[in-house]
């Protein structure tokens, strides 16, 4: 058999892997491992400056920006507004229930301090998931401010309707929050 | 028919229906990249003979013929321009994670509606 049919073969089986597996972090080594192969089948094609191209390019600056991609995707990123501990690490309470939530979904919760307020309605501009204030009406209940669109927003109204000072409430993309 | 033809117009159909059935948008990036890819192996496939050496200068020998040098050149921008679109595809899906909060091609056509 010839070297050029097996690596096809080789390359048809870990197509079908890509296809068939559903972790993205495996994905983006299996199509790593392709373009390896994919450069090796471009030189023994007599043409040695696409295979050093698709080396470079295909199997090391792709994979790394994917992995990139997904580090920032699973950001889920909160703003504090509040004075108290509600949101301490591991000792506020409201840390915990997000820190469930964001076990749960397999995100990486971090949470920043903002004390100049006034930044609601920028959620498009700065990437933000969610903001937490205290209500201006009610002194105990806290507010949790999130996107309207976000399927991750139901899913965390479900997650706290049993715990009664948490209020979720859903803004436009572009709609000021007063 | 070259059996090398076949075969990677063969990867180019599996990446062609991977974009087709995958629902998660990673995974379509992933086969638009392995698309691409083959597509440039089967185009070299198609220029390539035996006979012909590599052209580079010094390899060359005036009674061999060499391979043709200019889809090879035309095949590199295609790589470069692969990741370029890569990049900004990756780009689009951290966008839309964050606005929708998923990345599963059904969901999103439902919520879009």
């Amino acid at each position: 058999m010839r070297i050029e049919t097996l690596l096809q073969i080789i390359m048809i089986i870990i197509a079908l892997t890509i296809i068939l597996d559903k972790d993205n972090l495996r994905l983006v080594i299996f199509s790593s491992a392709f373009s390896l192969i994919a450069a090796s089948l471009y030189y023994m094609n007599k043409s040695p400056d696409v295979a050093l191209a698709e080396a470079a390019i295909g199997s090391a600056i792709i994979p790394l920006i994917f992995i990139i991609a997904i580090e920032k995707q699973k950001q889920f990123i909160v703003v504090n507004h509040l004075n108290d501990e509600f949101l301490d690490r591991d000792t506020g309470k409201g840390y915990k229930v997000l820190e469930e939530f964001a076990k749960h979904y397999g995100l990486k919760l971090s949470v920043y301090k903002n004390d100049d307020g006034q930044i609601q309605g920028a959620f498009r501009e700065r990437n933000i998931d969610l903001i937490v204030e205290k209500s201006p009406q009610d002194n105990r209940k806290y507010l949790f401010i999130g996107k309207k669109a976000s399927i991750l927003m139901n899913k965390l109204e479900q997650m706290t309707k049993d715990i009664e000072d948490i209020k979720i409430i859903k803004v436009e993309e572009s709609e000021r929050y007063d | 028919m070259n059996i090398d033809i076949l075969l990677s117009f063969f990867v180019v159909l599996i990446s062609l229906f991977g974009l087709v059935v995958s629902r998660n948008i990673i995974k379509s990036i992933i086969c638009f990249n392995m698309l691409q890819a083959s597509a440039v192996l089967l185009f070299l496939n198609f220029v390539h003979s035996k006979e012909a050496v590599i052209p580079i200068l010094s390899s060359i020998d005036s009674n061999k013929n060499i391979v043709d040098p200019l889809p090879q050149a035309l095949m590199i921008t295609a790589i470069v321009i692969g990741a370029a679109i890569t990049a900004l595809a990756l780009m689009f899906s951290i966008k839309i994670f964050h606005y929708y909060g998923t990345l599963d091609w059904d969901e999103l056509i439902k919520r879009e509606g």
